[in-house]
């Protein structure tokens, strides 16, 4: 792929780039971003760069029409008119003030929503309405909006979920809810104002008016829609609920819409989640994947900070949860990181220098391991001999543990981040092994398995196979999916009718409740070790 | 007695019976095994536990061959008189999440304690039977999930309504432990299982005999 090096406010990075997007998409995508105020066409003028060295496409009509010829001379241009194919260094003229959001880059989506032919007839008249489709995570919100009568994604938009002041997890923010009515609404206005915000992001740059914003779809955990609902979150801490329907649909709506600007009859639709700890983000993860909609044995793993499982045996779809903290969303570790710029999230070692090669997220110096990267890394470990099985690392290791990069700001995996890293995807491997018991199944039935969640597509299958956080199957079988939650809800929010669809998961789906299961503990801690998935 | 312990320590359960039994063999009590073998080696264990060196998969693996040992050692899991003070443990009602209280159970059993496991989702009226009955040194309540808080702040009161306020109240678990023994109306909040096992250490040798 060829490297484009950026020049921005003094600092300097280069990244790789697909040749086909725009140079304000690929910017875009990064925390490197140039102002904009326009859909990309040119119009705004507001995307300016200096293109340094390297050749790109002509200037287009646009450009000569809202630059001067020596601005032109200089090599100024506007960022959406640049396509590069070839290495280049460019520097950015207007830089966007700082945020919190960047623009989903395309390997995050799940694929098949990616073909226009979703198109809703239905609505039709409308002469102009744009549709929200988000899905409310513990650590990230997404965002995609949608043009409702061509039934195609504008654009979208993920970044931090700001309830994160009151706590990386659900339940310390469940708990801080709990306190008082004041502080409850607290939480939820953090959840409204992230997407207030990340919608701002949006029009403003993208030249679109929030007015025009008809409908929201929202899906997400159960303690997440019940946060932002400000109802039934107490529910949450009492575990015989968690099995439960929680009932999250919001009172009024309408200050909502008036926080986030959209039209004041705008329709906002919490889809709602299947149980205390089954939220609508694995529902419609479900329905993104069509697996309910075929007889193969099919799992879904949907990971996260609570990690999600769906096992559909032809029949019955068998779901469970698994709160192993937000380990594969990197956090919680000395090493660890989201997967944003300066993530590492793949790791390759070769055999014969004995050097690791790294990639890193947007290009930039490396910080610190997101999920993929860990799991490449323990695998590694695990395979030179220098981490036993059951994740203490051996030999001549220094005692703060397995040093990736040396220095000052260096990076390094420390037992307890293994020991963290461990609790996680025991969680996860128990909850696999105990809904194929309930199925009366093996991991030898399994046909296909869905990843989704924080992996986003970088997951390297083999090492997860390796150390036992997948299952071992064959490996074309499993598909990394992306963020299926956000497919689901954007699918639930251009096609009405897909509600239906959603009704009939609803029905089939069984929650089984690890802790009530005599065989958890022994499944638990057969999972903690850094070992392949027993297969029986 | 060493190759007891470091069977013990890798979590072999198989060898660390085949050597008490060795040992048996060999003319050494029941009572030193205990005291020289399963103390020791969760004395070390303590001292390996470190917040940077802890590892709950090694921690699940000793403690299921401490558990094998007591239980070859005392079959039918009733320890001789003489033994060390009792202590009732239980998960309170509303939570079945127990992973924390049974490592206590095998810390303290290790140890020579005597452990009365009242299970989880523990009504309080059950567990304050259970101490009726068995005057323990001190009853361990773990939780993980906070709404049992209410249901902890009673725990001492209630044993107090029943004449039992010699008998100690200890907490740990994740739920309990962002709190403070004060507001919990306990006599202590444990940080691990280890810090909880050395605090009974300390006021079995006190006050009581």
């Amino acid at each position: 792929m060829p490297l484009l090096k950026v020049t921005w406010q003094g600092r300097q990075r280069t990244l790789s780039f697909e040749s086909d997007p725009s140079l304000r998409e690929i910017l875009d995508t990064t925390d490197s971003r140039v102002r904009s105020g326009c859909r990309g066409n040119g119009r705004c003028g507001l995307c300016l760069v200096q293109v340094e060295a390297g050749t790109v496409n002509e200037p287009t009509e646009n450009e000569r029409v809202g630059l001067t010829q020596e601005q032109l001379d200089q090599g100024i241009r506007f960022a959406c008119q640049v396509v590069p194919r070839h290495d280049l260094w460019i520097s950015i003229v207007n830089p966007a003030p700082a945020s919190n959001w960047k623009s989903i880059a395309m390997h995050e989506y799940f694929s098949p929503l990616e073909s226009p032919t979703i198109v809703n007839t239905q609505r039709q008249g409308i002469r102009l309405s744009t549709g929200v489709a988000i899905d409310l995570g513990t650590t990230h919100i997404s965002i995609t909006l949608w043009d409702m009568y061509g039934g195609k994604r504008l654009t979208g938009r993920s970044g931090l979920n700001q309830q994160l002041l009151f706590g990386a997890d659900v339940m310390t923010r469940v708990v801080a809810a709990n306190e008082s009515v004041e502080r409850a609404r607290e939480i939820s206005q953090l959840a409204v104002d992230s997407i207030g915000e990340a919608l701002f992001d949006i029009c403003s740059r993208e030249g679109l008016n929030p007015r025009d914003i008809t409908h929201v779809s929202i899906v997400g955990n159960t303690p997440e829609l019940a946060l932002l609902s400000e109802k039934n979150y107490d529910m949450l801490l009492q575990p015989k609920f968690w099995t439960r329907q929680i009932d999250c649909q919001p009172g009024n709506t309408r200050p909502w819409s008036v926080a986030w600007h959209v039209n004041p009859h705008a329709v906002v639709d919490i889809i709602s989640p299947l149980a205390g700890f089954v939220g609508s983000d694995l529902l419609a993860g479900v329905l993104a994947t069509a697996m309910t909609a075929q007889p193969k044995v099919s799992l879904l793993i949907d990971f996260g900070t609570n990690s999600e499982m769906a096992l559909w045996d032809g029949f019955t779809l068998l779901v469970t949860s698994a709160a192993g903290g937000p380990a594969f969303e990197g956090s919680g570790l000395s090493c660890g990181m989201p997967a944003v710029a300066g993530a590492i999230y793949k790791i390759e070692h070769d055999e014969y220098s004995q050097d690791f090669t790294f990639q890193v997220l947007a290009g930039t110096d490396p910080k610190g391991l997101c999920g993929s990267g860990m799991v490449d890394l323990i695998a590694y470990l695990l395979r030179a001999g220098a981490l036993d099985r059951k994740g203490k690392l051996t030999g001549e290791m220094p005692s703060e543990g397995f040093p990736l990069l040396k220095g000052s700001r260096g990076i390094v995996l420390t037992n307890r981040d293994i020991d963290i890293f461990q609790r996680a995807k025991a969680g996860i491997g128990a909850g696999i092994r105990l809904l194929l018991k309930s199925a009366d199944m093996t991991t030898k039935n399994l046909e296909r398995v869905y990843v989704s969640g924080a992996f986003g597509r970088f997951l390297n299958v083999k090492n997860a196979q390796d150390i036992g956080l997948l299952p071992r199957v064959q490996p074309h079988s499993i598909e990394l999916c992306g963020n299926t939650a956000l497919a689901g809800c954007e699918m639930l929010l251009v096609s009405p009718d897909r509600l239906i669809e959603m009704e009939s998961i609803r029905k089939r789906a069984r929650v089984i409740n690890m802790s009530n299961h005599s065989e958890f503990e022994e499944l638990f801690l057969e999972n903690l070790y850094v070992k392949p998935m027993e297969t029986d | 007695m060493d190759a007891l312990i470091n069977a013990l320590l890798v979590g072999n359960g198989a060898d660390s019976i085949a050597h008490s039994q060795r040992l048996l063999h060999a003319g050494v009590s029941v009572e030193r095994i205990v005291i020289e073998g399963i103390e020791e080696a969760m004395t070390s264990l303590d001292e390996k536990c470190t917040v940077s060196q802890f590892n709950l998969l090694e921690i699940m693996l000793v403690g299921r061959s401490v558990t094998d040992v007591m239980n070859y050692l005392y079959p039918g899991g009733s320890l001789p008189a003489g033994s060390k003070d009792t202590v009732v443990l239980a998960t309170m009602e509303g939570d079945i999440h127990d992973l924390g209280k049974n490592i206590l159970k095998t810390v303290l059993m290790g140890k020579g304690y005597r452990v009365v496991d009242c299970g989880k989702d523990c009504p309080l009226q059950k567990l304050v039977d259970v101490s009726e009955k068995e005057s323990p040194l001190a009853v361990g309540i773990s939780g993980l999930v906070t709404s049992i808080i209410p249901l902890v702040k009673q725990v001492r009161g209630s044993l107090r309504a029943r004449g039992l306020e010699q008998v100690k109240v200890m907490a740990g678990g994740a739920a309990l432990k962002q709190s403070s023994a004060e507001r919990l109306h306990v006599d202590y909040l444990a940080e691990t299982a280890f810090d909880g096992a050395n605090y009974l250490d300390r006021i079995s040798g006190g006050a009581i005999p």
